[in-house]
């Protein structure tokens, strides 16, 4: 066992695990956060995409170990004082979600490619969401909803 | 607020973007337990022998199946029959489909042993611990090719693996209506 201490959402949790832990397993089974769905294990789907240290990544495929005195933002903490991120107000304004299950991760890929791409094209959001499936095939309200935020068009 | 003609939010989102969704694999049971399943590497293959004895043993692990226990009933529930097939076409020939491959298996992936266990890792760590001998069987991977004379059989009491011929329409009326027609586009 290692001693990992790690901040989601503002507070630092430090715990031992398994060096062999999936980030994506300490997230859901060891804090209990849910809300980071798995949909594939094999880092196709994104379901899992979570910011660490800035960055969005599939957390299926990073162990908990390496996310060690990093910081990570999970779509339990987008919203900030009860007020929904512009992204996550834009996928209910658009219904850019059916079930549900791929949105966390399809709105923590949104939201950073919208912040490191200013003046975002359809044509960019589609390729820069290829690591995010959806299977209710809700790709063009998807779509919809990034654009209304990244605002291009 | 109107209905007709207004684009309508659902009432479900708010929980969805927000991540408190709740689906099978948050469920957090009394007593839950995890289950692994091995899966055969092979498209066609006989199993000469399982030997799950240190998976058995390993520590966590709370039971392990493979499709012989389920089909013998070695569990005090008893036998765990082949499943029913709910399509039933004229003249449909249905193979015995068990759960878990009993003797052999035809298809890569099919099911071949199954583990339970405290944890998923612990359940996926006792799949490396079973061992499988296999003798690979001929396949057949080609949709026509298969129902060839010549072809593997892959079912032994189905020749040729066909399940079925389904026939649909009218030969003798649709002729008709071809030989009537002032034109016909293509050939059949």
């Amino acid at each position: 066992m290692t001693e990992v201490s790690i901040t989601v959402n503002g507070t630092t949790y430090t715990q031992e695990v398994e060096p062999r832990l999936l980030l994506v397993h300490f997230i859901r089974d060891v804090l209990g956060l849910t809300g980071t769905n798995i949909g594939c294990d094999t880092s196709q789907c994104g379901a899992c995409t979570i910011h660490l240290d800035g960055l969005a990544v599939k957390s299926c495929t990073v162990l908990a170990v390496q996310a060690d005195g990093c910081e990570i933002t999970t779509i339990e903490g987008l919203a900030t004082n009860g007020q929904l991120h512009p992204m996550q107000q834009s996928f209910w304004d658009n219904h850019g979600l059916q079930c549900g299950y791929c949105t966390p991760g399809m709105i923590m890929a949104a939201v950073k490619l919208v912040e490191n791409n200013p003046g975002l094209t359809e044509a960019e959001i589609r390729h820069g969401l290829e690591g995010n499936l959806c299977r209710c095939t809700g790709y063009d309200n998807i779509v919809r909803a990034v654009q209304a935020v990244a605002g291009g068009g | 607020m109107g209905y007709i003609g207004e684009s309508i939010r659902r009432v479900e989102d708010p929980r969805f973007i927000q991540g408190q969704g709740k689906y099978v694999a948050n469920l957090e049971l009394p007593g839950l337990s995890h289950l692994a399943i091995k899966r055969s590497p092979h498209s066609h293959a006989r199993i000469n022998s399982i030997n799950v004895e240190a998976a058995k043993e390993l520590d966590g692990v709370i039971a392990v199946f493979t499709g012989r226990d389920l089909a013998d009933g070695i569990h005090e529930s008893g036998a765990c029959g082949a499943l029913p097939c709910g399509f039933r076409p004229p003249g449909i020939k249905v193979p015995a489909y068990h759960p878990l491959a009993v003797d052999k298996v035809c298809h890569a992936g099919e099911g071949v042993v199954v583990v339970v266990a405290e944890s998923a890792y612990i359940a996926h760590d006792a799949l490396d611990l079973i061992d499988i001998d296999y003798e690979p069987l001929p396949a057949v991977v080609d949709a026509k090719a298969t129902t060839q004379e010549s072809a593997p059989r892959i079912h032994d009491d189905i020749p040729n693996n066909i399940s079925y011929t389904w026939v649909l329409g009218d030969k003798e009326v649709a002729d008709k209506a071809f030989a009537e027609a002032d034109h016909v586009v293509g050939s059949i």
